[in-house]
C-alpha cells in the first residue's frame, strides 16, 4: 500500500464527492415522495392502480439496479424516439436520477405500507371520534406515529442508496466511483487496490454521517416512546 | 336530547343490533348493562359513527340522521356533537397530556391555542392530573390515562359522552379511581351514556338503566326499578346472578 499515493488521489476523489451527494439528496426526496404515492395508492386499494403499483414494487424490488440504470439510460431514449421526441439533450445525472427514484421509491414504498399498518387502529379512531377529518387525522395522528417507525428502515435504504450511486459509473458518470475508474486507467492497474481502499473509506465516512441524520430524526420523532 | 330509532346493524352476517329504540333526555346518565356481546359497544360507536348502523335514525338535538343516506360530512358534523371514551384509552401516543386535551379544541373545534390550553387545564385539573400535563401517555398509569381520557371528551363540551367500558382494563383501585372522576362529571350535568359491567356505578350514579341482551334493548328504567323490581323474568335473573354470584 502506497500512503503517499492514497494522500495524493484523496483531494481528485473528494472533488466528486458533492455530485454523489447532490444525487443522493434529490433521489431520496424524489424517491420518498414517490414511495408516499405508491403507498396511498395501494393501501387505498384503487382498482387497476393499485394493481400497477403492486406490480411495479415487485419488479424494482426483484431486479437489480444496474439493470434499471442501463434500462433507463439506453432505453428510455429509444422509447422517446419512437414517439418522435428527442431527449438525447437530457444529461447523464438526471438519466441517474430517474432510474434511482424508480428503483428507490419501490423499496421505500415497501418500508412506508408496514409502517403505516403497525400504527394500532385505535389511534384511527380516537382521532375520528373526536371528529377530525381523514386529513386531519393523518397530519396530526398518523403521520407523526409513522415515521419513528419507518426510520430505522429508511436510514438502511439511504446507505443503500448512496452504494448503488457507485454503479453510475457504468453509463459514463465521473463520481467518485467514475473518478477511481479513470485514476485507475491513468496508473495502469499499479494503485487498484489503494484507489478502492480509498473510496470505501470515503462510502464509509459519508454512511456514517447519514447514519447520525437518521439517528437524530429517530430521537427527535420518537420521544413519545420512552 | 337524543333518539334511537330501529337502530340496527349486522356484521358479517351476524345481527349485532336488532332494531334498538332508545330515548335520552339531556343530563340523564344511562348505564348500558348486560352480558358481553350483547351490542352495548357497538350501539355506542353508532351513535358515534365509528361504525355506520345499517339501518334506522339517529337525533341529537335538532339534528337527525337517516344511516341510510347519511354523508361522510354528516358523520363528521354527528361526531362532533359527540365525544367518546374508550376501553383502552386511546390517547394520542406521540402528543403529551395536554396536547391530547387541546387537539380537539384547536384542530376541530378551531379555537385558539391560549383558549384551547384554558379549557384543557380546567378539565385536566377536574381529573386531578394538572402535574402530568407535560408527559406522554406511555409515562402514566392506566388509570390515570383513562382520566386524561375523560379530561379530552369533556374539553370538546360535547352534547353527549360516550363512555365504552371505561374501568374493563384496570384494577379495582385504579377502576374506582376513574369511577369517581365519572361520578364528579355526571354532577356537571353532562348527558352520558356508559356500557359497564361496573353494577355499583349503575345503581348509584346512573339514573336511567338499560337492560341489553342480544342486540336487543329487554328493559329500561330507574336503577331503583331494574334492580329491585325489574318486570322482565330475565332481567331478574341477570341482575340475581350479580347480586349472589355463588348461591
Amino acid at each position: 500500500m502506497d500512503l503517499e499515493f492514497i494522500m495524493n488521489i484523496f483531494p481528485t476523489l473528494l472533488k466528486t464527492l458533492p455530485l454523489t451527494i447532490y444525487i443522493v439528496v434529490v433521489t431520496a426526496i424524489l424517491g420518498f415522495l414517490l414511495a408516499v404515492i405508491v403507498t396511498a395508492i395501494r393501501l387505498k386499494k384503487i382498482p387497476v392502480i393499485s394493481q400497477l403499483m403492486d406490480l411495479y414494487t415487485s419488479f424494482m424490488r426483484s431486479t437489480p439496479g444496474l439493470i434499471h440504470i442501463f434500462v433507463v439510460y439506453y432505453g428510455l431514449p429509444v422509447l422517446f424516439r419512437a414517439i418522435g421526441i428527442d431527449i438525447n439533450f437530457i444529461s447523464r445525472v438526471t438519466f441517474s436520477i430517474t432510474a434511482l427514484v424508480l428503483y428507490n421509491g419501490a423499496f421505500v414504498s415497501e418500508i412506508l405500507r408496514p409502517s403505516y399498518l403497525a400504527v394500532p387502529s385505535q389511534q384511527h379512531e380516537a382521532a375520528t371520534s373526536v371528529g377530525m377529518t381523514n386529513w386531519q387525522k393523518h397530519i396530526r395522528v398518523i403521520f407523526p406515529q409513522v415515521l419513528p417507525i419507518a426510520l430505522p428502515s429508511l436510514g438502511n435504504a439511504l446507505i443503500d442508496l448512496l452504494k448503488d450511486t457507485s454503479l453510475l459509473f457504468l453509463i459514463g458518470l465521473v463520481d467518485i466511483m467514475g473518478q477511481a475508474d479513470i485514476i485507475i486507467a491513468n496508473t495502469l492497474g499499479v494503485y487498484q487496490l489503494e484507489v478502492y481502499v480509498t473510496i470505501a473509506l470515503i462510502y464509509w465516512g459519508c454512511s456514517i454521517l447519514l447514519e447520525q441524520v437518521i439517528r437524530f430524526l429517530e430521537k427527535k420523532t420518537g420521544k413519545y416512546l420512552r | 336530547m337524543i333518539n334511537l330509532k330501529g337502530i340496527e346493524k349486522t356484521f358479517d352476517g351476524n345481527k349485532v343490533l336488532k332494531g334498538i329504540n332508545l330515548e335520552i333526555k339531556s343530563g340523564e346518565v344511562v348505564a348500558l348493562i348486560g352480558p358481553s356481546g350483547t351490542g352495548k359497544t357497538t350501539l355506542l360507536r353508532t351513535i358515534n359513527f365509528l361504525e355506520k348502523a345499517d339501518k334506522g335514525s339517529i337525533t341529537i338535538d335538532e339534528l337527525t340522521i337517516d344511516n341510510e343516506q347519511v354523508s361522510e360530512k354528516d358523520m363528521i358534523l354527528m361526531r362532533r356533537q359527540t365525544a367518546m371514551v374508550f376501553q383502552n384509552y386511546n390517547l394520542f401516543r406521540n402528543k403529551t397530556i395536554l396536547e391530547n386535551v387541546m387537539e380537539g379544541l384547536i384542530v376541530v373545534q378551531k379555537k385558539s391555542k391560549e383558549e384551547a390550553e384554558k379549557i384543557a387545564r380546567q378539565e385536566i385539573e377536574r381529573v386531578g392530573l394538572l402535574d402530568k400535563v407535560e408527559q406522554y401517555p406511555i409515562e402514566l398509569s392506566g388509570g390515570q390515562q383513562q382520566r386524561i381520557g375523560i379530561a379530552r371528551a369533556m374539553a370538546l363540551h360535547p352534547k353527549v359522552m360516550l363512555l365504552d367500558e371505561p374501568t374493563s382494563s384496570l384494577d379495582p383501585e385504579r377502576s374506582l379511581e376513574v369511577l369517581k372522576v365519572l361520578q364528579k362529571v355526571a354532577k356537571t350535568g353532562m348527558t352520558m351514556v356508559i356500557a359497564t359491567h361496573e353494577m355499583d356505578f349503575a345503581k348509584y350514579v346512573s339514573n336511567h338503566v338499560v337492560f341489553m341482551e342480544n342486540g336487543h334493548i329487554v328493559e329500561e328504567g330507574s336503577p331503583e326499578k331494574i334492580f329491585t323490581d325489574p318486570s322482565q323474568e330475565r332481567t331478574k335473573q341477570f341482575v340475581q346472578e350479580l347480586e349472589n354470584p355463588f348461591t
